[in-house]
């Protein structure tokens, strides 16, 4: 049954259904015909006797009836069906209709001895040619005395024949029932499963590589019709990470391979022909350059990579926020010297929020170290730190290249630098802005990115304070 | 021979413009897409490396602008990414051979060579005017099974004579082929390079390749 299709499955499923059903029809109606009919062979006896009674009663009862006389007299009595006997008390047939002959039915002893004590009895018997009857005795009686029995008898011949055809008619229309309501079922389970078989071929498409597929399904609301858009709804979804993967080990592979592209090159070319150790000295600095980029590069990536699978622990503690600020604030003057950018503090407001200390530390610092390799030689970075609505909420400024419109969506995707970014500072990883922006996440504040008028960039971080901050 | 690299990965572009110029080619470099076009546009390259990933304009739309406006150069196609359909997107917008990064220079070269090789016409790769013979993939040239020894440069502009033997070439066709943009035309530098050519090639000998036409420029063929 495992293999077997749903179709196959469900027509079995309702053939066997009906078929039980077919059955019990078919029996339960020859019961109740058989039943209805015999009732109606015991009332007719009944009636016959009655009328014989009544007739007898009119000529008077004795031991020596002319049956010819009776007949004459009542020709209803001469019925075609029926049969007549008269028994005498000793239960000796005194008199018997002419349909009869000379056959022998003799009062059976259970029937006699029934009329001794005044009840009339019904038998089936079966007639020596064969022929079942069924048979009425009724005593009939003076005062206490039994003068006669009176039996009135009928073939039961037709109405087994009737019967019989009855139970040939089932025998052949069931299968048949059986059959076209398979065929039907068949049919329908087949029209049902169409949509199934549908959804099958869209998957397969699928799996073999094209996303774009989806199930045209008729504008229903049914269980096929809520199957389908599910589908639907989920391949999309499927489809739109699928392109997210894509596009991310694409750009992950172009980000590494610019690095090896360089290492393998220029050591190729300084290996050409002997060259002077200055060469060599160039070279290898170039290459430690690059190699230090791909280990960036890695380090980020397997750090994304665990973050993705929850697998980065952090160890909640209420941080102040502010001391944070004002210790990056100098680690950023360092990095700023050379180029003479000065990071200025405007508002530093005291913040506490639960957060990982290390995790903050490193938000911070990616954050300015950005914001000071955008800027130009000679311009300033602002970093602000307020309250406001229940929340601490950090400002970088800068005045550096600023960021396109249109790019400012995308900054903090994987790997998403600006054509600028690329030119200003080739050392970048591209990965910077996703890890600023998971730190954010996992310590449920937002961030955010706009241009300042200047053409500058403006990133806003937003973190619920200690006292409001969920606990993880 | 004279070659464009249109590259925006600075130290990419420098390793192949300097394997390139150790090959006696002529390099110049372009850093961005649509600067890259303009140049293919106005100057007569006989070789163009281009990458495909390039801010500003992308690289098959510098190739597919480039072919449209009749640039027949070669053009040899630099791809980050293995993906076929990028490799089959730049052959099909006019791209002549491709090579993927990370790729060896050696690789680079011999592409650079075979490309240039098949738009002068020498299957065999072997160059020859009389009893001068260049080898480009040695960059050994003899003349009379004699070897002779020649500076970079010297080597350049014996090949780009060769390439184009039979045919007068004027000075400024030479100077475009054989020399990069940083080149000053003011100077009189061919002149001086072909004398130092003649001395090496012609000197002592009883017919002299290398030959004069007044008013135009210089020749080199077997007849004299």
């Amino acid at each position: 049954m495992k293999n077997t299709s749903i179709r196959v499955r469900l027509t079995l499923w309702y053939g066997s259904a009906l078929a039980l059903i077919l059955v019990l029809f078919a029996v339960s109606l020859y019961l109740v015909m058989s039943r209805a009919l015999r009732e109606q062979v015991d009332a007719s006896l009944d009636e016959a006797a009655a009328v014989a009674i009544r007739t007898l009663g009119e000529h008077r009862f004795g031991p020596f009836l002319i049956f010819e006389d009776l007949s004459q007299d009542f020709p209803e009595i001469a019925l075609l069906d029926k049969f007549f006997q008269i028994f005498g008390p000793a239960g000796q047939v005194t008199i018997q209709s002419a349909n009869i002959q000379s056959r022998e039915i003799p009062l059976s002893q259970p029937s006699f001895r029934a009329s001794l004590e005044g009840h009339s009895t019904f038998e089936s018997v079966q007639f020596e040619n064969g022929v079942p009857l069924r048979l009425l005795s009724v005593p009939i009686r003076q005062g206490d005395r039994l003068v006669n029995i009176l039996r009135v008898g009928t073939s039961l011949q037709s109405t087994n024949r009737m019967l019989h055809r009855l139970l040939v008619g089932l025998y052949i229309a069931s299968p048949l029932a059986l059959l076209v309501s398979l065929g039907g079922g068949w049919f329908l389970a087949g029209r049902a499963l169409r949509p199934v078989h549908a959804i099958t071929k869209a998957a397969q498409r699928i799996a073999a590589g094209d996303w774009t597929q989806r199930i045209r399904t008729p504008h229903s609301n049914d269980e096929i019709g809520q199957l389908a858009s599910t589908f639907n709804d989920m391949i999309g979804r499927l489809e739109v990470s699928f392109r997210q993967i894509r596009q991310f080990s694409a750009d992950a592979s172009h980000e590494l391979r610019t690095p090896l592209t360089i290492t393998k090159g220029e050591t190729e070319l300084a290996l050409r022909r002997p060259r002077q150790a200055e060469d060599y000295r160039v070279v290898l600095e170039s290459n430690l350059e690059e190699i230090d980029r791909m280990s960036r590069i890695v380090d980020e990536l397997l750090f994304l990579s665990r973050a993705d699978l929850g697998e980065i622990k952090l160890k909640m503690v209420p941080v102040q926020l502010d001391d944070l600020v004002r210790e990056i604030q100098q680690q950023a003057q360092v990095l700023g010297e050379e180029r003479h950018i000065q990071t200025v503090l405007e508002v530093v407001e005291p913040v506490v929020v639960q957060g990982d200390d290390l995790r903050l530390r490193e938000l911070l610092l990616n954050l300015l170290d950005n914001a000071v390799k955008y800027s130009q030689k000679g311009q300033t970075v602002e970093l602000s730190l307020t309250v406001s609505g229940g929340q601490g909420k950090l400002v970088i400024r800068d005045h550096g290249i600023g960021i396109a419109p249109e790019d400012q969506e995308r900054v903090f995707d994987r790997f998403y630098r600006t054509d600028e970014a690329r030119a200003h500072a080739a050392k970048g990883t591209g990965l910077g802005l996703s890890i600023c922006k998971w730190i954010v996440e996992v310590h449920h504040g937002t961030i955010e990115m706009k241009s300042t008028t200047q053409g500058g960039s403006c990133f806003t971080v937003c973190l619920p304070l200690a006292s409001s901050a969920v606990m993880v | 021979m004279r070659i464009l690299v249109v590259e925006d990965e600075p130290k990419v572009a420098s390793f192949i413009r300097r394997a390139l110029e150790e090959e006696s080619y002529a390099v110049d470099v372009c850093p961005d897409g649509s600067s890259g076009l303009d140049w293919a546009q106005n100057v007569n390259y006989d070789l163009i490396v281009l990458d495909l990933m390039l801010p500003g304009l992308p690289g098959v739309e510098v190739l597919k602008r480039a072919r449209a406006s009749g640039v027949k150069t070669p053009v040899l196609i630099l791809t980050a990414r293995s993906e076929v359909d990028q490799r089959v997107r730049g052959l099909d917008a006019g791209a002549d051979d491709y090579l993927t990064k990370p790729f060896a220079i050696e690789e680079l070269l011999a592409r650079a060579r075979a490309l240039l090789r098949r738009a002068g016409g020498a299957p065999t790769g072997l160059l020859q005017v009389d009893d001068v013979i260049l080898n480009p993939v040695t960059r050994e040239v003899t003349r009379g099974g004699q070897r002779l020894e020649l500076t970079t440069k010297e080597y350049a502009l014996l090949e780009y004579l060769m390439r184009n033997a039979g045919r007068v070439l004027t000075r400024s066709m030479i100077t475009e082929h054989v020399w990069d943009l940083d080149f000053d035309t003011f100077t009189n530098v061919i002149d001086v390079y072909i004398s130092y050519l003649r001395n090496k090639i012609d000197k002592g000998r009883e017919r002299n390749l290398i030959q004069t036409i007044r008013g135009s420029g210089y020749i080199m063929r077997s007849d004299a």
